[in-house]
């Protein structure tokens, strides 16, 4: 098999597995560390964690496919989540979301052909009283949003790329 | 009130630090509980305080732990409810987050109450700090043997493992929630059985918010009629009001329990911005009825609420002023339950899309005079027909819409746009 | 055993029994989709949803056990309102293409759509969620994903009859489709049988598609034969073809399903090399004759050579292949041993080497009457086909019938060529074979679908096949062949089937006490025969 884990990644995993009694309850915290060292689950990494758990391919597929934040296909470096539900809509979402789109030249579920960014819409991520609120990949939180704040965040995230 | 309990980082600067914790008092109430009581002295304890849970059932927490079964050959589970995607919803991200220890202790206390030696945070995967802070913590609690093997020196031991969610708003319902942890699609179970019976692995568990378990160290710690002498009877303790929308000042606010709604959005969230007018609030979240400013005097409790046939939900509370579209913030409701329909259940698989498209429909000024009754139908038989209850969840605002802003609904099928045409009424896609 | 009222009627049934089933014996039909009794309860659809006495809340009937004073109701107001919301929210996405679909006739969105719908569309066309149409899930089934209602029985059978989990169901809310990995196919050997589950026209046949419609089909009760398990099946037929085989539920044998091999087996029934008329070999070849011609022409050959026979034994010789109906293989013994008077008579059961089994369903013997055989003493060993084979080579006999065997096949062409060449063959057969080369006259009989009769499966259960449509042409049942040379020998005549089975009850004793009556949908097991493995199929 083309895929596999790295050494350490693959201690993480077998770490996983003594938090749970059954193997299948380490799925999710394996698409986790899966995404996180390849990026997003390719047929051939859910294939390979399917035989790491001993569960069908079609099944992990299946699973993998019911939880937005596992990509199923490769993202922008930097993927930009607004959210847009009420509490952020009514304080400004939507002027982000613009503000985004004219600045990187892309619509909501688009990638910049350079593969630098990608721009989506999300449901609520918990942060109502400090929106509007984006999070960047599956990490760190922008809240408070303003036009100016996100140009400003994308100007910075250009020049580490 | 004085210091405050869940919002404690407010007063006390790094208390998700174990060593600041510590100082102030941090886990003498564990140390009571499981040097001191009977586990069965700590749930009557916690049962005497009507603590009742927070996630938004309002089901208290004491007689919950009483379902499960005695002396089960099986092992007993406690996941921790972290999976916090109500909309308007913030506050056990703030427990997580900056009073990470309360958690921790609330975890222990339970977990020693109820029995049980595997215990599971169960956090939504976009609270990724907070999962750090959570791992910090844990780190700190084991090494300092508060998790762990022989906790107290009392024989007892006790595992916590942070488990990441990944997307999926239904993983907040609790047999959804083992599901997910089980590593299956989050498929709500059919009850009975219930999980305190046959939980996660077949086994007896018990499943709690957050902020639930943040309030049991100050339980035991200062004494069941303490908690019950805040707030009413009925459904005491302190409590975190999320406030977010057009409020001068949003954000989190703990208070007693029962908290007139007018004076959280008044007097603490500092009023309508801009001096506007109120329109409508949603005071639990987004599953439950909208209340319009004539309603605002009710109080903020588990029954209170019911008797204006409102929920107080997750104290999510979501203000709109004068010039929000009611159309369009139905319809970013019924977008969110048509992405999060788990899609196991028809009414609610079909019933959910349903409603959003008739709602883009109406939005983009092509509504029909019959689909303001169609909506309330469909709303109507969604409603108390599936295994779980997100098909409520969409069809209570919705119903609750239609009815308390029906003239607006009705302006927009008959101009053909929205007679407001301010805050966001930009069309966009179909979630 | 709890008693319970439904619908004002009491009836009392078994713990554990749920509400759909109770109801069921009552004639109620309460309408689903999801529930499968086969299969563990997934209660998704709601269609099931019924009023029970001191519930607040409707309860799927599926999820619901019954028990002791127990009262529902399944066609109150509420009920009927809740039904039909549910048939609405289930057709607003689907394309109704009833016109194009494989499935109409036996739809239950349609069933349930005349019998608890009734109301127009309230969505226009276009705003259907669109998904894949005609999507090739691997060598016998096709998936059209807008027409899926998501019931997850498919996959419920994939994950727990066969555990290959091939299909799952991916995404979320009214996006939800039934797909399989990428790559991969829905190739196991009962993948069929998620057609067979599917309550709508969303999983069908590549082998039945488009090819009838269903109403116009007949539907007869029938075993597989296919091997020695004896799957129950209905034959689906019409004019004396048949369309396909499905499985029909018998809780000892094959519960709800059959293998693919066993399900396209009517194929193999109905070949061009079917025999339809009696044929004698002349010095051309084999040309036609009628029956009284042919049973005139064995019953010369059999007397002729008791008439000369010098030595003592046997001139005539018998072998029964374990494709012969019970009746057709006591007939046989009948007719060679009384009429005969030989005890020259062998049971041939072959199966190809490495032939493939598991522990399911499907067998390593092919035959559907080995067991069957072995209770009328044909495999026993006392008289092999080999023994045969070298008298008919030696001389010592004159006379071969083989019934329902293929010789060739079995031993090779040379074994065949070498024994055969100096004795008469009379061939009783539904298809030419290696062995009708060898014959000098041929009787045509009828297939399992053509004839009343019973099989003994490999765990000693004696089942009923029953006659779907006359043989063809000029064929007669392997029974009323057999009956007919046996009077002409001055034996009995039989007017039935199941008269030969009373007889052979009478005669021998493991059969003793057995009826067609008796043997029901389900057959009986022959108590005193039953090997180790009876529990297997039941508990498999």
């Amino acid at each position: 098999m083309a895929v596999q884990f790295s050494q350490e990644t693959y201690r993480q995993f077998e770490e996983v597995l003594t938090h749970y009694p059954t193997k299948r309850a380490a799925l999710l915290p394996t698409f986790w560390l899966a995404q996180e060292e390849f990026g997003y689950l390719s047929p051939e990494v859910m294939e390979y964690i399917a035989q790491l758990l001993d569960l069908s391919p079609a099944y992990v597929a299946a699973v993998a496919s019911f939880y937005t934040m596992f990509d199923k296909e490769p993202k922008g470096k930097f993927h930009l989540q607004v959210c847009t539900n009420l509490s952020c809509t009514l304080v400004g979402a939507q002027q982000i979301v613009e503000c985004l789109e004219q600045k990187l030249g892309i619509k909501l579920g688009e990638t910049t052909p350079d593969g630098k960014f990608s721009l989506s819409e999300v449901e609520c991520l918990g942060s109502c009283g400090t929106a509007p609120v984006l999070q960047l990949n599956t990490g760190d939180y922008y809240e408070n949003l303003t036009p100016e704040r996100v140009t400003q965040l994308v100007e910075e995230l250009a020049k580490q790329a | 009130m004085a210091e405050r309990v869940l919002l404690r980082h407010l007063d006390v600067p790094d208390i998700h630090k174990l060593d600041v914790y510590l100082a102030h008092g941090g886990y003498a109430a564990a140390r009571k509980a499981l040097t001191t009581l009977t586990p069965e002295q700590v749930t009557e304890q916690v049962k005497a305080s009507n603590l009742r849970g927070r996630g938004g059932a309002g089901f208290v927490a004491g007689m919950k732990w009483g379902f499960l079964p005695k002396d089960s050959p099986k092992p007993v589970y406690l996941c921790c409810n972290a999976d916090e995607s109500e909309p308007g919803t913030f506050k056990d991200r703030a427990i997580i987050e900056w009073n990470t220890h309360i958690l921790l202790e609330g975890i222990l206390i339970t977990a020693y109450a109820i029995k049980c030696h595997t215990a599971y945070i169960y956090i939504r995967g976009e609270f990724a700090f907070g999962a750090r802070r959570l791992h910090e913590a844990i780190a700190e609690a084991y090494k300092a043997g508060f998790l762990g093997k022989n906790i107290f020196g009392t024989g007892f031991d006790l595992d916590v493992y942070v488990h990441r969610g990944a997307g999926a708003y239904i993983c907040g319902e609790e047999t959804g929630l083992i599901e997910s942890l089980e590593g299956k699609r989050a498929y709500p179970r059919i009850k009975p059985p219930f999980p305190a019976t046959y939980g996660l692995f077949g086994c007896p568990t018990i499943v709690n918010n957050v902020e639930t378990l943040a309030c049991v160290p100050s339980i035991i710690a200062n004494g069941p009629e303490w908690f019950k002498s805040i707030g009413p009877e009925g459904s005491p303790g302190p409590k975190i009001y999320c406030v977010s929308g057009h409020v001068e000042k949003p954000g989190l606010y703990e208070l007693p329990m029962g908290m007139p709604l007018r004076t959280v959005i008044y007097d603490y969230a500092g009023g309508i911005r801009g001096g506007k007018k109120l329109k409508a609030v949603m005071p639990g979240g987004s599953s439950f009825p909208v209340l319009t400013p004539d309603e605002i005097d009710v109080h903020m409790d588990f029954d209170s609420m019911r008797k204006i046939n409102a929920f107080l939900g997750t104290a999510g509370i979501i203000v709109m002023d004068e010039d929000t579209c009611m159309v369009r913030a139905l319809e970013i409701i019924d977008r969110f339950y048509h992405h999060e329909s788990c899609g196991q259940c028809s009414p609610c698989r079909e019933g959910t899309g349903w409603l959003h498209k008739l709602l883009l429909r109406l939005e983009e000024g092509n509504g029909r005079p019959e689909d303001i009754d169609l909506m309330d139908r469909i709303a109507g038989n969604m409603m108390g027909n599936t295994v779980c209850v997100l098909a409520d969840a969409a069809a209570m605002p919705t119903q609750s819409f239609l009815s308390k802003f029906r003239d607006e609904f009705v302006a927009h099928v008959t101009l053909g746009r929205c007679p407001l045409k301010k805050n966001g009424t930009g069309h966009r896609q179909a979630a | 055993m709890p008693k319970l009222t439904i619908d004002g009627r009491e009836v009392t049934v078994e713990d554990g029994v749920n509400v759909i089933q109770a109801a069921e014996r009552l004639g109620i039909e309460v309408p689903h989709y999801c529930y499968h009794p086969g299969l563990s309860i997934s209660g998704n659809c709601r269609m099931c949803l019924v009023e029970i006495e001191k519930m607040p809340k409707l309860q799927i009937a599926c999820n619901t056990k019954v028990a002791e004073g127990m009262v529902v109701y399944t066609r109150t107001p509420k009920v009927k309102a809740a039904q039909e919301a549910v048939l609405e929210f289930l057709l607003i996405n689907h394309p109704i293409d009833c016109p194009i679909c494989d499935q109409a006739g036996e739809c239950k969105l349609q069933d349930y759509y005349m019998d608890y719908g009734a109301y127009k569309s309230r969505f226009p066309l276009e705003a259907k969620v669109r998904k894949r149409k005609v999507v090739d899930l691997g060598p016998h089934v096709v998936l059209d994903q807008e027409r899926c209602i998501l019931c997850a029985r498919c996959t419920r059978f994939l994950d727990e009859v066969t555990k290959t989990s091939e299909l799952g169901i991916f995404s979320r809310g009214d996006r939800c489709y039934i797909d399989l990995f990428p790559g991969k196919r829905l190739e196991n050997p009962y993948s069929a049988n998620v057609v067979d589950v599917c309550p709508v026209g969303a999983l069908t046949h590549k082998d039945f598609r488009f090819k009838a419609r269903v109403w116009y089909l007949e539907k007869t009760q029938s075993i597989c034969t296919r091997c020695a398990n004896g799957c129950n099946i209905d034959i689906y037929h019409r004019r004396g073809e048949m369309f396909r085989f499905r499985p029909r539920y018998n809780p000892h044998v094959n519960q709800y399903w059959m293998c693919d091999e066993g399900r396209l087996w009517y194929k193999a029934l109905q070949q061009e090399s079917r025999l339809t008329r009696p044929l004698l070999r002349g010095a051309q070849g084999f040309t036609a004759v009628t029956w009284d011609q042919a049973v005139n022409w064995v019953i010369e050959a059999i007397t002729q050579a008791q008439a000369t026979t010098t030595s003592g034994e046997s001139a005539v010789a018998g072998i029964v292949g374990a494709k012969a109906t019970n009746e057709e293989a006591y007939l046989c013994l009948r007719l060679l041993t009384s009429s005969c008077g030989t005890e020259l008579v062998a049971g041939l059961s072959w199966s190809p080497p490495q032939a493939f089994a598991d522990d399911f369903l499907i067998k390593a013997d092919k035959n559907p009457n080995t067991r069957g055989l072995q209770a009328l003493g044909l495999l026993n060993g006392k008289v092999a086909v080999t023994h045969i084979l070298d008298a008919a080579e030696k001389g010592t006999i004159q006379v071969l019938v083989v019934f329902a065997a293929d010789l060739v096949t079995a031993l090779g062409r040379e074994a065949v060529e070498k024994a055969l060449g100096n004795v008469k063959v009379i061939v009783l057969d539904t298809d030419y074979s290696g062995t009708t080369e060898y014959a000098d006259i041929v009787l045509p009989i009828g297939t399992v679908a053509e004839t009343d009769g019973t099989y003994t499966n490999y765990a000693g259960r004696v089942q009923r096949v029953r006659q779907a449509f006359p043989p063809p042409g000029e064929a007669k049942t392997g029974w009323e062949a057999l009956s007919l040379l046996h009077a002409k020998l001055g034996g009995a005549s039989y007017l039935s089937a199941a008269e030969v089975f009373a007889e052979l009850a009478q005669t021998v004793p493991v059969f003793a006490g057995l009826t067609y009556g008796k043997l029901g949908n389900h057959g009986v097991p022959l108590a005193s025969l039953l090997p180790e493995e009876v529990r297997g199929a039941a508990s498999a």
